[in-house]
């Protein structure tokens, strides 16, 4: 049998997506590319991030690499947020190299989100 | 596991494969069908005797066909074979952009190598408008090739029509008919098509047999594709496999019983399935209720990806476009040719039902659509 095109991790983060939804509050990034359309919601206190969220429309990679990265950068700052690489993800969830444009506009999102956040300080 | 991709191929009906079985098993029946020995012509029986079920399904005579390795083989065949054979007639070539792979590829080669080919736009639910086609009818037009059912939406095209159209000009008319043969009532005697391909498997037979119909009238006629030997009036030469042209003539023959009754049972199953989904909001027929084959229900859903569906669907098996696309991320061609958006393209999936289909399965499938598509839509962002 040819191999499943996904692992089991991304099969369990695409099934049970526990931060996905919308977190009320200032702290929100959206971007659209690549056929790809994801949105980010925070929230913050002293400048860290307390609880994040997403929707996200796009294959299942991106739906569990929005998933993993929410669940990751929870209780991170906006620093950290501004400089996160989305590598770590297409590494950890075995991303085929044809859908890394994809997770880049994940790592996109985050980013914008690290701005929205060093703008409220 | 429910399987609802049976436009992709079917299970083999075990009376089949008990009719294949026994052509191997069999003693002489392993003689190559060309030898002129005892065992030679015990072969060649067998290959007759599914010559005469496999014309009787289609209403002509069994020295019409041509067996080939499928229908890919058969269009080729086809299309490379009538348009080098006439060229001297002409060099325009007419076909849908809605057409199989095994179709559009060859025609676009042909474009490569000094033929001009005329792309017919479908109307929106995929039939070819014959007025439409007419007009792009030249005196140098030499072949049409429009297929009976699309393997993705399931439209049937007016084969009797289109054909009507090009005899009366002595244009050749070559029918992909892979989706319909064995499937809709075909009758070649009375039909204006001059070439037409056929396959086993879609149909409950064994892949790797099909067949090319050459009618025989004045003018039609292939330059053959391989060399090597004179089977087959040098048309398709090479030995010709037995056991799996038995298995076609078999699975002909239980397709000739049952049209009628699998026919109803096909239509039963998608207008179930329809009914159990039609209330959600935002779906599009791709394709026609009224104008399609039953067996085929191809259906996109605005504001839902296709990738993450197909997952979220599991363990139903389906095809979010032609199977031998379905490792593309491309949105399907078909659709994109109906005006489709990228997105509602993307989209689509293609529900294919067969004879051992059940309402329970089907029953299972609205329920996991319902659940997939609803899901799928909570996740998204409306507006990013």
């Amino acid at each position: 049998m040819s191999p499943d095109p996904y692992s089991d991790r991304v099969r369990e983060l695409f099934a049970r997506p526990g931060h996905a939804g919308v977190l009320e509050g200032n702290c929100s990034a959206a971007v659209v590319d690549q056929g790809v359309k994801i949105r980010l919601t925070a929230h913050v206190r002293d400048g860290r991030v307390e609880a994040m969220a997403f929707l996200a429309y796009g294959c299942p990679h991106v739906i569990a690499a929005a998933e993993a990265a929410c669940a990751e950068l929870e209780g991170r700052s906006a620093v950290e947020l501004l400089e996160f690489p989305a590598t770590g993800l297409m590494q950890s969830l075995s991303v085929p190299v044809e859908k890394t444009g994809r997770i880049l506009v994940l790592e996109d999102a985050v980013r914008s989100l690290g701005r929205v956040i060093t703008e409220m300080d | 596991m429910i399987y609802l991709d049976y436009a992709a191929s079917t299970p083999v009906d075990p009376a089949i494969i008990d009719a294949m079985s026994a052509a191997m098993a069999a003693p002489g029946n392993y003689a190559n069908p060309s030898s002129t020995h005892s065992e030679g012509r015990q072969s060649i029986d067998l290959i007759s005797a599914a010559a005469e079920r496999l014309a009787a399904l289609v209403n002509t005579s069994p020295d019409r066909l041509i067996w080939t390795s499928g229908a890919t083989e058969s269009d080729n065949l086809a299309i490379f074979g009538a348009a080098t054979y006439r060229q001297d007639r002409g060099r325009h070539l007419v076909s849908m952009r809605t057409e199989h792979k095994a179709v559009t590829d060859p025609f676009a080669t042909l474009a490569k190598r000094g033929f001009e080919v005329t792309w017919v736009d479908p109307e929106p639910d995929g039939r070819v408008d014959l007025g439409k086609l007419e007009s792009v009818l030249r005196d140098d037009t030499q072949l049409v090739s429009i297929m009976h059912v699309n393997n993705e939406t399931g439209i049937i095209q007016d084969i009797g029509g289109i054909g009507a159209l090009c005899r009366d000009r002595g244009i050749l008319y070559h029918v992909d008919a892979a989706q319909s043969c064995g499937k809709l009532p075909i009758d070649l005697d009375a039909l204006p098509v001059d070439l037409m391909s056929m396959t086993a498997h879609k149909f409950y037979g064994p892949k790797g047999t099909g067949a090319l119909y050459i009618a025989d009238r004045k003018g039609v006629h292939v330059d053959p594709m391989l060399f090597g030997g004179g089977q087959q009036r040098r048309l398709r030469p090479g030995t010709l496999p037995t056991q799996q042209i038995v298995g076609f003539g078999e699975t002909a023959a239980i397709a000739a019983q049952r049209m009628n009754q699998d026919l109803a049972h096909l239509r039963a199953l998608r207008d179930r399935f329809w009914a159990g989904i039609r209330d959600l909001p935002g779906l599009v027929v791709n394709g026609s209720l009224e104008h399609g084959f039953p067996g085929i229900l191809n259906v996109s859903a605005e504001g839902v990806e296709g990738e993450s569906l197909l997952l979220a669907l599991e363990p139903l098996c389906v095809a979010t476009g032609s199977a031998c696309n379905s490792k593309s991320q491309e949105p399907s061609y078909v659709l994109r040719a109906l005006g489709r958006s990228d997105e509602l393209a993307q989209s689509a999936i293609r529900f294919s039902f067969g004879r051992p289909t059940t309402d329970a399965e089907i029953d299972a499938a609205v329920e996991l659509y319902r659940g997939a598509v609803t899901r799928l839509r909570q996740l998204a962002p409306v507006a990013a």
